[in-house]
């Protein structure tokens, strides 16, 4: 199939999604059995309207729905007067999903990397470490809330505790698997037992990190939406439970949105540096 | 002249399956400096074996190892001797030249020597306009000049050779002979060459030491003879080479037909 008729099948699939949710619903009196509940705008809102929803929420429009003028103040007034707004909440979120990736990626690799070339501390905190992963991250978040508070850090851990065993086991992965011949190489080389680590044994265990990033990057959005969720009082995951509160499908449904966007455009930039990263390997090459 | 390389009563035995194989046994040699020697033997005679442990890279059970007259220390093996592998171990993260300048890198030369080098280097392996490639992107003989110049860009004077053709198809070996001999007819190094290819000893070394079977055990010495500067091609068609082969062929095939068996 040629790039076109690729595109033009996905942009008819997404209309046709888009005018079942739109106008779907109006059919369920006539034909109940071929519609179903769920589609209830009550529920699921419906395009317009979470369109309409995000022009307010962002501070585009004012309240008559007439678009806010940058010159003369009124976006930035807009703007003030919610401590939550889109703008604000997006902010806050992508800011602890960053700290969070970071926090995360830099202590899984170093426990991985420290783990993984020592036998004996390995076998020290085996049970540990299969312990601590056996628990669900999720359960752990109330208890992250009541420790660290609302703001920020709370969130931050969360997202930390999430990304942090999945760049371990990576890491600890490829420490264990680096090639002994190159091991050996260095050292007939000349290299020292730190020059090793460092020329070897590092750059050839972040490839396994690299690989994890991907993932990485959505596990920390979830956790940091996660302990929104659950105590905060800024950030999308609380639009999302206020809009909840309020009954307000729509005011989810564009948080839902923004989510989809700022989690697109994360993932893309990482598979990016990845990419880039681990230009190295032939089949990485390949999917660039 | 100098010996660079003795080994005495050299032995190595290993645990296989809770028992002990005796892989290598009493291997005597010595090594002058300059000289070419290839180490011949059927597939798991353990000739490898003795070559790593010259190497420093396994731990000798009996005997010894001198290395210019110093037995050697496995906690730091001689900047003076270089180690080329079987297997391609070119660091596949970093490019052609940061590969060949590595040696550099660890010893601390400035960049812009190491650069100069490293630009050498490549000229001699015939690798000008591939510095900047991944190893990956290589061809195994291209690869494989790279890894030769990853170790003689610190210029050792003995060189370890662990059957580093072996994986290459008989013409780029040629090849990779011609680009060998180029180099060593004008440094002379002091070569210990692991190989199963009676050709490829003939065509490279001063002398063929001629290992038995399993165990490993001196079976016998060859001297080889033919003029330098040599050709790697035309030699192959030269009366000497072809007596020589067919009298060291004999030995060698009565230990592959003992390799086979056991």
């Amino acid at each position: 199939m040629s790039r076109l008729t690729i595109l033009l099948w996905q942009v008819a699939i997404a209309l046709g999604l888009a005018v079942v949710w739109e106008w779907g619903y109006s059919l369920h009196d006539r034909l109940p059995w071929l519609v179903p509940e769920l589609l209830d705008p009550y529920f699921v809102s419906k395009p317009s309207a979470i369109y309409d929803q995000f022009l307010h929420a962002s501070c585009l429009v004012d309240k008559r729905g007439i678009w806010n003028d940058w010159g003369n103040g009124q976006f930035s007034k807009c703007m003030a007067r919610s401590e939550n707004n889109l703008w604000v909440a997006t902010l806050i979120t992508l800011k602890n999903t960053l700290a969070g990736f970071a926090v995360g990626t830099t202590s899984g690799f170093v426990l991985g990397l420290a783990l993984g070339r020592s036998d004996r501390l390995t076998a020290i905190f085996q049970p540990f470490i299969v312990a601590a992963n056996s628990i669900p991250r999720i359960a752990l978040a109330p208890i992250i809330i009541l420790a660290f508070g609302l703001g920020d850090a709370s969130k931050i851990v969360t997202a930390w505790l999430v990304v942090v065993f999945l760049v371990f086991f990576n890491t600890f992965e490829g420490a264990r698997s680096v090639d002994r011949d190159h091991i050996s190489a260095a050292r007939l080389l000349g290299a020292s037992e730190w020059q090793i680590t460092r020329t070897v044994i590092v750059p050839s265990t972040m490839a396994w990190l690299f690989a994890s990033l991907t993932p990485a990057i959505s596990f920390a959005l979830i956790g940091v939406i996660l302990g929104e969720f659950i105590g905060a009082q800024q950030g999308i995951g609380r639009m999302i439970i206020e809009a909840e509160a309020r009954g307000e499908a729509a005011g989810m449904m564009v948080a839902v949105f923004v989510l989809m966007i700022v989690g697109v455009i994360l993932a893309t930039i990482v598979r990016r540096v990845q990419n880039h990263l681990l230009r190295w390997r032939p089949q990485s090459a390949a999917n660039l | 002249m100098t010996i660079r390389i003795e080994t005495r009563d050299l032995g190595k035995t290993f645990a296989v399956d809770g028992r002990d194989m005796r892989a290598v046994d009493g291997v005597s040699l010595a090594i002058r400096e300059g000289e070419f020697v290839a180490l011949l033997g059927p597939s798991g005679c353990g000739k490898s074996t003795i070559l790593n442990m010259i190497a420093t890279l396994l731990p000798n059970s009996s005997g010894e190892i001198l290395v210019d007259g110093q037995p050697i220390d496995r906690r730091r093996p001689s900047r003076n001797v270089g180690y080329v592998f079987q297997r391609d171990t070119l660091f596949p993260w970093r490019t052609v030249q940061a590969n060949i300048g590595y040696a550099l890198e660890l010893a601390g030369v400035a960049a812009d020597e190491r650069r100069e080098r490293t630009q050498t280097a490549l000229a001699q392996a015939g690798l000008q306009g591939f510095g900047h490639y991944y190893p990956t992107s290589l061809s195994g003989g291209m690869r494989q000049r790279a890894a030769l110049m990853r170790t003689l860009i610190v210029q050792p004077q003995i060189l370890l050779m662990d059957e580093p053709f072996g994986a290459l198809d008989t013409h780029t070996k040629l090849e990779m002979h011609r680009v060998l001999l180029n180099i060593w007819e004008r440094e002379k190094q002091t070569v210990l060459f692991v190989t199963h290819d009676l050709g490829e000893a003939l065509t490279l070394s001063d002398r063929i030491i001629l290992l038995s079977a399993r165990p490993g055990r001196i079976k016998e010495e060859f001297t080889v003879d033919f003029p330098r500067p040599r050709d790697a091609v035309t030699l192959r068609e030269t009366p000497a080479y072809a007596a020589l082969f067919s009298r060291i062929w004999h030995s060698l095939g009565e230990e592959f037909v003992k390799g086979a068996q056991a």
